[in-house]
């Protein structure tokens, strides 16, 4: 392990002290195993409220240095949600013609419903899923975000709710390549963290680790590249007193 | 969302209950999967298919209350996520959109509605109150498209008067001490425990200043002792803190209708129960008394509400189209497209995509080069390819030319115009890829046999020059010499760009044409020409110029601006002609080592890219192997004018060299004569032997001149 790599056995066991920890925090992760054989997924799902500038002229991807963002999000949203968006990440509805609406004279009074202001911010919905590598001896982290009608963003879209500091890291960092995959567990799109890298940067931090604080290596690698894509790392996985990490 | 307002609103001391509706939530894999299930197991299947959902009341503030369906929405006895309560739907999944259209959703809610009221008659509500929160899910998937039509229904039973507030919602921490809170919450884990869940939708509840009870709803006559004031708990998907969320409405007429005349005043606690960052907090949640109206057993199904709105506020159905995550095609083209923007974002953070991906190119000739130059293309993710080609496939083509199969030789075999577009268009679908199957006329092959012959060859002249003009990038693939002459003219005429390959047994050349400058200057004199010269001080125009401006001789291998550079013919003495004649079958054919053709092929595209990345593009001067050291003049590199493989000791040159004025294809006169002489020029030059050219360029001159000069040398030989 401390060659910087990770069999499917230890990422296994990572992953059940991480669970173990994530369940104590509530932290939402669940293992997804697939019918019939020992593989599986860690899988998380996580919101976020994001309020989009009426003008999103569509920026040329990539070079990130050219213009300030145009979507602001932040993971735990307070009242700012309450901002007027324009349906740039909505699929353009046209139900007009599907109408088959209902002909309801009487219906149309409910007293017992609050107003929900129809302006709400718009909510996407993020999708990681941790996977182990054979080839790279890896964790790899895999992603989605879909509105709330389930239509996944493209990679354009899901850039531009990355907050502006990380979106640099992205393109400079050699940490990280996101590539569009099909998950090959579930044979669908999704986006990929490519793992060319992961050996190189998690060596040193198994080389430093102490003898009595051991290190989850799905843990600290996650704690690196998850905020990345959005995904918060609670201090408190590695403040634990009662959990040992030690996958040994 | 919207929380202020409603709070706003709250002060009238006559207020009614009002409940915040869910908000459907679908993820991505859901689609996914209903897409499977009509392909593999409904079919054509129209009948209620169970379903699953669930809520969470953990959402931090502002989030709308949702109702979530996931991939695994399919599996009804499948696990619901930690902490979360399930809502068991049913699926109505139309085969048309017109069906999803006249489905009556009126009968549809007042079924659902009577499930739910009976199951409150007969006491199975209160056994198993999920029943109180249901969901009917009426969907249509237009699966040619990947437009998905659907609408949720979170049927709620209505009190014809509505719910009267004793005391106005506040949040918990206010009402409950600290010691009530922890109290509280150790009350709903043991509950939870108990009852072997992680989430309880509905419980009773019972506290003192200290001390919290819970228990199960069916266990009210046990558990309720004293009905002036009932405390009853429910699990809370809404954030808002003056409203619940909608799974309380069912139970409150579950209460008025079981308990109604009996019960003096209600206590409801909203539990909430948020984790951030590792902190759980249930103190947010929103304790109230309300007074329930009667609601006789036996009466009855009360009217009912619960069609979801659509995002514009209107009782409709919603619309979300994936053909861009679902549909095949939309997939492999955002793919190619995100495997180059790679490149940019981590290597070559310059590199203009849009130039190369936008570029149109016409390869004459789909041959081993040919089919070797188009996957290159498509490798850069290049959409618009035409090819031109005469040829049929042959038993010996597949295994030197990729995009031909055994199959495709069967018969006599099939054109190769066609079949190229046709597998390109299989490899990649978003290709814009188009084939002609023509000849192209060349030197001293003549045309003059018949009326037919002749016009023929003027059409496919027009043909040519159309295509030449319709597209960005001319390349020259074909597998002789002669055929590249009138395209050479033609695109020396239009200034368009031109790479040529052409391949020997284990040598190759790869060049750019030389790409003349605008028409204006040219013809007017050769000074004219320097001084467009639009490339800077690094052009010929630096170096000391020799007499004849047309020949610089100190700058005839180093610095030569793209518009001095020579093309194929440049470098020869003799004008094309017939070379299938009185020639080998080996001679004939191209016979070359197999993998010349792919690193040619290759070759050629790259120099293409590298050459649009230059901010001169075909005017950019001519690097060279003595540039290889220095600061490359694109982000990708060297642009050289010409690179020279040599196979048998795997290594290539770069020359470059300019064009040469008595050239028999891009010279001016040439040139001159082709724009003013149109067919007739070309035909003339179709029909005759080399000399016509050669006459016409000075070449013939040019080969007397040399001749004598030989003499000359020959009689100082013979006196030596």
């Amino acid at each position: 392990m401390s060659r910087g790599v990770l069999d499917e056995e230890s990422f296994r066991l990572c992953c059940r002290l991480l669970l173990q920890r994530s369940e104590q925090l509530r932290d939402g992760w669940s293992w997804k195993a697939v019918q019939g054989s020992e593989e599986g997924y860690l899988r998380k799902t996580a919101l976020r409220s994001v309020v989009i500038d009426p003008s999103p002229a569509r920026d040329q991807e990539g070079s990130g240095s050219d213009s300030e963002p145009r979507t602001s999000c932040q993971s735990c949203p307070d009242q700012q949600g309450r901002e007027k968006e324009e349906s740039a990440l909505v699929a353009s509805v046209d139900t007009d013609r599907v109408s088959g609406a209902i002909d309801d004279d009487e219906d149309d009074e409910d007293d017992g419903v609050c107003t929900v202001s129809g302006g709400s911010s718009q909510v996407l919905q993020y999708e990681y899923h941790i996977l182990h590598s054979c080839s790279y001896a890896a964790p790899v982290l895999y992603f989605r975000a879909f509105t709330q009608e389930g239509r996944s963003l493209t990679l354009e879209e899901v850039w531009s709710s990355v907050h502006p500091s990380f979106r640099l890291r992205l393109q400079s960092s050699p940490l990280n390549t996101i590539s569009l995959q099909e998950h090959p567990l579930l044979g669908q799109p999704f986006f990929m963290l490519h793992p060319c890298r992961t050996e190189e940067f998690m060596r040193p931090v198994l080389q430093a680790q102490d003898q009595h604080r051991p290190v989850n290596y799905v843990l600290s690698w996650l704690s690196v590249v998850g905020p990345v894509v959005g995904l918060d790392v609670p201090l408190k996985y590695s403040t634990s007193p009662g959990s040992s990490t030690e996958p040994h | 969302m919207a929380s202020d307002t409603s709070e706003a609103a709250s002060s009238p001391p006559d207020l009614k209950l009002q409940f915040a509706p869910f908000s459907s939530a679908l993820e991505a894999g859901f689609w996914h999967q209903l897409t499977q299930k009509k392909l593999n197991d409904y079919r054509l299947d129209e009948s209620p298919k169970s379903i699953k959902g669930y809520y969470y009341n953990g959402d931090p503030l502002g989030l709308p209350t949702r109702l979530t369906l996931e991939f695994s929405a399919f599996e009804v006895d499948g696990p619901t996520p930690a902490h979360c309560c399930p809502a068991t739907g049913t699926l109505y999944n139309t085969n048309t959109l017109d069906a999803f259209k006249t489905t009556d959703k009126k009968a549809l809610l007042e079924k659902e509605a009577k499930e739910i009221w009976d199951s409150i008659q007969s006491g199975a509500a209160l056994k198993d109150p999920s029943i109180l929160c249901k969901f009917i899910l009426l969907t249509f998937a237009d699966l040619k498209k990947y437009h998905f039509y659907y609408w949720f229904c979170f049927p709620a039973l209505c009190f014809p008067e509505g719910i009267k507030i004793i005391q106005q919602p506040s949040a918990l921490e206010q009402v409950f001490s600290a010691k009530q809170i922890t109290a509280l919450q150790e009350a709903y884990d043991v509950l939870c425990i108990k009852r072997g869940t992680t989430a309880e939708p509905y419980f009773l509840m019972k506290y003192t200043a200290d001390t919290v009870q819970m228990a199960p709803l069916e266990d009210w006559d046990t558990f309720i002792t004293d009905t002036k004031k009932v405390t009853v708990g429910v699990y809370d998907p809404c954030t808002l803190s003056q409203h619940p969320g909608w799974p309380l409405r069912n139970l409150l007429v579950l209460l008025a209708s079981q308990w109604g005349s009996k019960l003096d005043t209600v206590e409801v606690l909203c539990f909430r129960d948020r984790t951030l960052q590792g902190s759980r907090s249930i103190q947010h949640g929103v304790i109230f008394q309300i007074k329930l109206p009667e609601l006789p057993l036996n009466s009855a199904c009360p009217k009912s509400v619960g069609w979801e709105k659509n995002p514009k506020g209107a009782m409709g159905p919603r619309m979300v189209n994936l053909s861009e995550c679902m549909d095949p095609k939309r997939l492999a083209e955002s793919s190619v497209d995100l495997n180059l923007k790679l490149m940019r974002w981590r290597l070559v953070p310059s590199l203009d995509l849009d130039k190369v991906v936008s570029t149109k190119c016409l390869l004459l000739g789909a041959g081993t080069l040919g089919c070797n130059v188009a996957r290159t293309l498509m490798g850069w993710g290049v959409r618009h390819i035409t090819f031109v080609d005469n040829a049929k496939i042959s038993y010996s083509n597949p295994v030197r030319q990729p995009l031909y199969e055994f199959e495709d030789c069967l018969g006599g075999g099939k054109f190769k115009a066609t079949a190229a577009v046709d597998r390109l268009t299989k490899i990649f679908p978003g290709v814009n890829a188009e084939g002609h199957n023509m000849s192209i006329p060349m030197p001293g092959h003549p045309v003059n046999f018949s009326e037919a012959t002749l016009s023929q060859a003027q059409t496919d002249v027009e043909q040519l020059e159309k295509l030449i003009s319709e597209h960005d990038v001319v390349f020259l693939l074909m597998d002789t010499r002669e055929s590249r002459w009138l395209p050479t003219v033609i695109a020396a005429s239009k200034r368009k760009l031109v790479v040529n390959a052409a391949l020997g047994f284990d040598t190759f050349v790869v060049m750019r044409h030389g790409l003349k400058t605008a028409p204006v200057s040219r013809g007017v004199s050769a000074a004219a020409d320097s001084s467009t010269s639009c490339s800077s001080a690094s052009s010929s125009s630096s170096t000391p110029a020799g007499p004849a401006p047309s020949v610089p001789a100190s700058s005839l291998f180093s610095n030569i601006p793209g518009h001095k550079l020579g093309c194929y013919f440049c470098n020869d003495v003799v004008a094309p002609g017939d070379s299938t004649r009185d020639r080998t079958l080996d001679q004939q054919c191209t016979v070359s080592r197999p993998g010349l053709a792919m690193i040619a092929g290759a070759l050629a595209v790259e120099m293409m890219v590298s050459i649009l990345q230059h901010s001169e593009g075909g005017y950019a001067v001519a690097s060279s192997s003595d540039d290889r050291m220095n600061e490359p003049p694109t982000s990708l590199g060297l642009v050289p004018h010409q690179i020279r493989g040599f196979l048998s000791r795997f290594d290539n040159v770069l020359p470059a060299s300019m064009a040469f004025d008595k050239c028999t294809a891009c010279s001016p006169i040439v040139l001159d004569n082709y724009e003013r002489e149109g067919f007739n020029f070309l035909s003339n030059v179709f029909n005759s032997s080399h000399s016509f050219l050669e006459d016409l360029t000075g070449l013939t001159l040019l080969h007397q001149e040399t001749q004598a000069a030989e003499i000359w040398d020959l009689s100082d030989d013979e006196s030596i």
